[in-house]
């Protein structure tokens, strides 16, 4: 029988557009720190750590996390670094957890970090045509780099995959009291990169298209930040608790799954993202949930596309298949509705921090749960080409 | 034939740093690079490339336990029975497409040049998996719904082959002739492109030219915003384009210089671009952000002469969103 593991402190750093001011060793740092005095440990009481970085082109060296050991603190210790795309924060949160449910640990650091903006287009004096090519590097180096492959536009092949099978669903004015919606959520976010920047759903219509059909206010941003997490065995997590008077927050469901990268008979179906209907009925079983519906009071959301969150909310069994726009129709994620979605403003206003994403969608869940009282979160990660890699995790609050 | 350099000599920045001050204290940002070179091996697939390279031929490879036909030929032996072996097979140049193709609008700073482009996935007579391709009309820009799921399309050879996946790209087979679908091997050089025409704008009348004037008017006060807006000027930073623009009522130039913005009545010599739109209101609509110039430009409402100068309006759409927020705060 695995040990029970749980969330016994959590940080992050501010998630901004640009640091100039920090370097990612010192981000890194930051949110350690931050996650260490959460939970009212220092570095001698963490026995490893789990680095979750996703782009070693855009921290400009090919370990990354080689200078971090030391900067840490926890040199001459365990120290393994994740790389799963843009799955690359619940990925290192799954694999910390399998440490210490396995009894490797008793105490781990999870720590995601990126810092993408240093990447610069010189022809066209901007950072972002460069970011995108950075990760345009991700993409299958004999087929699809040369073609102009981006991760816009491999989610978007999926998206229209989905609209060619339900042309009704996922409509412009939906997407759009989506993005809105979020860029309210984000207000009470002050570690948030648009934290003020609240727009209209005909602001979202009326945005401009970046690739067909994602607007540009129906996109998560590049963010340059770091968050991380305290996990722990189940004693070691209820004495830490007693010592900083904060619940454990209970990681009781885990599921993975990575798709063919390929597409047609046999391989991907290109109008599912079945990464994300197997690992998060998988984390269901884990964690003993036969209704989601009924269980799950947050869901923290990879939501690198607007349309792709709903997609996502289908497969996580929310919604039926072709009714994904129920959630804003019927209220289901509205104020006052059944779930609440991304309370941090997910990736679209938070900041997409790759490595960072899913580690700050889990800090924010933790402490809506406990803020609210409530008592099941899901949070998800989704990455590589057409949404190839999906993670769940169920979180549970006493 | 000229040959390119790896990595295009205009992307390359000069060896130089500089010193930004965030609240009063100095940064230093420096210049940089990682590159490598490659001998890339190109293995298992090198009868794929040079297929398309020499012979203008497709292949794929058949499983020799379940038939199935993959395309392109991205394994010798098949997963799903056991690793069995496959056999090499050419596959027919016409398909159709898996599912609707995203159109790319704003690309990586390496396509910029090819913006807009369409990327998806064919299914070859012949095979059953689906290849990624790039996706062009003939008949210009390139807009949604021109290409959807099931859609008929051939594959197009680049005159000048290397031996990569860009030797080839597809058309939709309804803007071609009946001879080049049955063509093995068709060129691009073999059909008609449609050339960037300028749109001819019709004669203006009084009420034209009053409503010429009125948004000239209102368009000079909105750069006069931008230029007053701490975050639209960066989004124009570095950056410097005239654009001669047309509408029916009159000529005027927008032009755009490190951070600052101007709009005037002159004529512009040697533009870099123009930009023609029957109202000028569609333009004032954009840098109000009240619609997208880019949409403007895909639904035909404004057009423009380069199609590189995307970047340039996607700068001008960003300054319209930049003081939206401005105001907003």
């Amino acid at each position: 029988m695995a040990r029970k593991v749980g969330i016994v402190g959590a940080g992050v750093t501010p998630f901004k557009g640009r640091w100039v001011e920090k370097t990612y060793d010192e981000l890194a740092q930051m949110a350690t720190m931050s996650a260490m005095q959460d939970a009212g440990l220092e570095p001698k009481d963490v026995d490893a750590a789990f680095y979750g970085i996703y782009n070693d082109i855009f921290q400009r060296t090919c370990i990354p996390e080689h200078p971090l050991q030391g900067i840490i603190g926890l040199q001459n210790k365990f120290g393994i670094r994740i790389s799963n795309g843009g799955a690359t924060g619940a990925y290192t949160t799954s694999a910390a957890h399998a440490y210490v449910a396995g009894e490797r640990f008793k105490t781990v650091l999870v720590l995601g970090v990126e810092k993408a903006t240093d990447c610069f287009d010189f022809t066209s004096m901007s950072a972002t045509p460069e970011v995108i090519k950075t990760i345009g590097w991700s993409g299958d180096s004999f087929f699809e780099q040369k073609i102009g492959w981006t991760a816009s536009d491999s989610y978007a092949e999926v998206v229209l995959a989905y609209m060619d099978e339900h042309p009704g669903d996922l409509k412009p004015e939906v997407t759009a009291q989506i993005s809105a919606l979020l860029s309210q959520h984000v207000k009470t976010n002050p570690y948030a990169q648009r934290q003020h920047d609240q727009v209209t759903p005909e602001e979202v219509m009326n945005s401009r298209l970046v690739v067909y059909p994602f607007k540009e206010l129906e996109i998560c941003v590049y963010t340059e930040g770091a968050a991380a997490l305290i996990l722990a065995e189940e004693e070691t997590a209820k004495t830490i608790s007693k010592n900083t008077g904060q619940p454990v927050v209970w990681i009781t469901g885990v599921g993975e799954s990575n798709e063919h990268s390929f597409a047609g008979r046999n391989q991907k179906v290109m109008s599912r993202i079945m990464s994300d209907y197997l690992s998060s009925h998988r984390a269901y079983e884990m964690a003993g949930i036969e209704d989601p519906v009924q269980s799950i009071d947050i869901v923290e959301l990879h939501d690198a596309f607007v349309h792709q969150l709903e997609i996502s909310m289908v497969e996580f069994g929310f919604v039926p298949p072709g009714n994904a726009d129920a959630l804003v129709e019927d209220g289901i994620m509205t104020p006052g509705g059944k779930l609440l979605v991304n309370p941090c403003g997910g990736l679209i206003y938070c900041g997409h921090a790759v490595g960072a994403s899913n580690i700050m969608s889990a800090w924010s869940a933790r402490n809506e749960l406990i803020k609210r009282k409530l008592r099941t979160a899901l949070v998800h990660g989704t990455g590589s080409t057409i949404a190839q890699y999906g993670v769940c995790l169920v979180l549970e609050h006493d | 034939m000229t040959k390119k350099k790896v990595i295009p000599p205009e992307y390359i920045p000069d060896a130089d740093c500089r010193t930004i001050i965030r609240d009063g204290i100095e940064y230093h940002e420096a210049n940089d690079a990682m590159f490598t070179f490659y001998r890339r091996s190109m293995g298992e697939l090198s009868p794929f490339f040079l297929a398309l390279r020499d012979e203008k031929r497709v292949l794929g490879c058949r499983c020799n336990r379940c038939g199935l036909v993959r395309v392109p030929p991205f394994m010798t032996r098949c997963p799903d029975c056991n690793f069995a072996p496959t056999e090499p097979v050419e596959v027919e140049q016409v398909g159709v497409m898996n599912s609707t193709p995203p159109i790319t609008y704003f690309a990586t700073s390496m396509f910029q040049h090819m913006a807009p482009f369409g990327r998806g996935r064919v299914v070859l007579r012949g095979a059953d998996t689906a290849m990624s391709i790039n996706v062009y009309t003939t008949t210009g820009i390139l807009v949604p719904g021109l290409v959807r799921k099931d859609t008929e399309v051939k594959v197009m050879f680049r005159d000048n082959r290397i031996g990569e996946i860009i030797d080839i790209f597809c058309v939709p087979t309804s803007e071609l002739t009946g001879e080049q679908i049955e063509k093995k091997g068709l060129q691009e050089s073999e059909i008609d492109w449609e050339a960037a025409v300028e749109p001819q704008l019709p004669e203006a009348d009084e009420k034209g030219v009053t409503a010429y004037r009125e948004t000239l008017k209102e368009l000079r006060d909105i750069a006069a915003q931008m230029n007053q807006t701490e975050r639209a000027r960066k989004d124009i930073a570095g950056w410097k384009r005239s654009i001669r623009v047309k509408t029916t009522g009159g000529q005027f130039a927008m032009e755009i210089d490190d951070g600052q913005f101007k709009i005037g009545e002159k004529e512009l010599e040697v533009p870099d671009f123009v930009m023609v739109c029957e109202d000028p209101r569609t333009l004032l609509d954009g840098l109000a952000y009240r619609g997208a110039i880019t949409d403007s430009i895909i639904t035909g409402k404004l057009w423009i002469s380069k199609n590189i100068e995307f970047t340039t309006v996607f700068k001008l759409d960003r300054m319209a969103r930049s003081l939206a927020r401005a105001k907003k705060a």
